[in-house]
């Protein structure tokens, strides 16, 4: 298995999701998306990304950074954090995770959750390519490009 | 890629030292588990992964998640034997888990409703299919502070010895890795009990609310390179803090 916590250097056409602040009206389309892309058996899945109020009529989404040094990935017992090759994206083999729950601690950001009733970690994964967030944004403040 | 099988009449190749389940899960095949975990070693204890194997001219029935694989072998992973065998041990499962939502989903998939064997009375901790999942997975993150207690019928899952565990973090991955969901486990705001324990929470600097029990905060920090400060928040107060290192920079 690759180490989980290093990013091969990105190519030309590796995207990246870039979150545009200054954009952000608040409207949380972004959260809406999210929720519904990761549903799971006819449930809404909890948001990856979370907008926050920052002062008056400025917001910043708040989502995973995919770190290249990942703290989620340094800590997990099991090595569930694995790097996608293609997106560069930390995703969270289920299969693996053990649902110990550091990682979720350890993120210095706060971009790691904890699925309760599936008992399981979940973090952004950038949609496999496609991130839901950026395709509905109406404001162009999240871009996949 | 020095292995090569052949699984429901299809050649697969494999690794050396891969184990069957693993390898026929990759190639498309389905079999059923309960007590299998990638993150852990396999012991074939839930007996539903069970296979047909066919080594040097010889058939037998085994357990796929610790076979290692071999050349040569043919593997067979769905039969109207296998298809029987399953449906017994589903039996035997359902009789000892009647309230286990896996066990019960997979029994009526192998067309087990009840079980013809007497239910198994169990007070110490019911639905526990003694699969000793949680077992593995509490031993894999260096705390062992699981264990089978007794023998033969009055095996159980508990504390080794049946005493107060030092080495238990109250990380709770038991609780979540349990197939049959038998493990108890309560919460309030400030602290978890499980396994007749009960385990402080940091609370998170700014408000309160819950991170990880200080056990396994100390057991991260001790055992990973980690700066200590990465424990004293919540998600919420990680984010809002983040939002607004962020809002710094962009206006």
């Amino acid at each position: 298995m690759q180490s989980p916590g290093k990013a091969t250097a990105p190519d030309q056409a590796v995207k990246t999701l870039v979150v545009i602040p200054r954009n952000c009206t608040g409207c949380r389309t972004c959260e809406v998306a999210c929720a519904f892309v990761h549903s799971t058996g006819g449930r809404l899945g909890r948001s990856r990304i979370q907008v926050h109020p920052v002062g008056p009529e400025r917001f910043v989404q708040i989502t995973c950074l995919q770190c290249v040094e990942a703290a989620c990935a340094k800590v997990c017992p099991t090595a569930a954090l694995v790097r996608n090759p293609t997106t560069c994206a930390l995703e969270v083999n289920a299969a693996r995770c053990i649902g110990c729950g550091l990682c979720e601690a350890a993120c210095p950001f706060g971009h790691m959750h904890f699925d309760t009733e599936l008992r399981l970690a979940i973090k952004c994964n950038l949609c496999g390519g496609r991130p839901a967030c950026a395709t509905f944004c109406p404001h162009k403040a999240l871009e996949w490009r | 890629m020095d292995v090569k099988l052949k699984i429901n009449d299809v050649e697969v190749s494999a690794q050396k030292g891969e184990y069957l389940l693993d390898v026929a899960r990759k190639a498309g095949f389905e079999i059923p588990s309960l007590c299998h975990h990638e993150a852990v070693r396999p012991i074939g204890s839930c007996r539903v992964c069970l296979v047909e194997v066919v080594a040097g001219g010889k058939t037998s029935l085994t357990t796929s998640c610790n076979y290692v694989v071999e050349p040569g072998i043919e593997v067979t992973t769905d039969s109207e034997l296998i298809h029987k065998m399953r449906a017994v041990n589903l039996e035997l499962l359902l009789a000892r888990a009647p309230g286990a939502r896996r066990v019960r989903d997979l029994a009526a998939r192998y067309g087990v409703s009840r079980p013809r064997f007497a239910p198994v009375d169990d007070n110490w901790l019911p639905n526990c299919i003694l699969c000793e999942l949680c077992v593995r997975v509490c031993e894999h993150q260096g705390h062992s502070a699981l264990s089978t207690l007794g023998r033969g019928d009055q095996k159980k899952i508990g504390l080794p010895f049946n005493r107060p565990a030092e080495s238990c973090v109250g990380c709770g991955a038991c609780y979540s890795v349990c197939p049959t969901e038998c493990i108890l486990m309560k919460e309030t705001r400030t602290n978890r009990t499980i396994w007749g324990q009960t385990f402080d929470f940091v609370p998170c600097k700014e408000c309160g609310a819950p991170v990880i029990t200080e056990k396994h905060r100390d057991f991260a920090i001790k055992n990973q390179e980690l700066p200590e400060n990465y424990y004293d928040l919540c998600e919420a107060c990680k984010q809002a803090a983040a939002s607004k290192r962020f809002a710094s920079v962009a206006w």
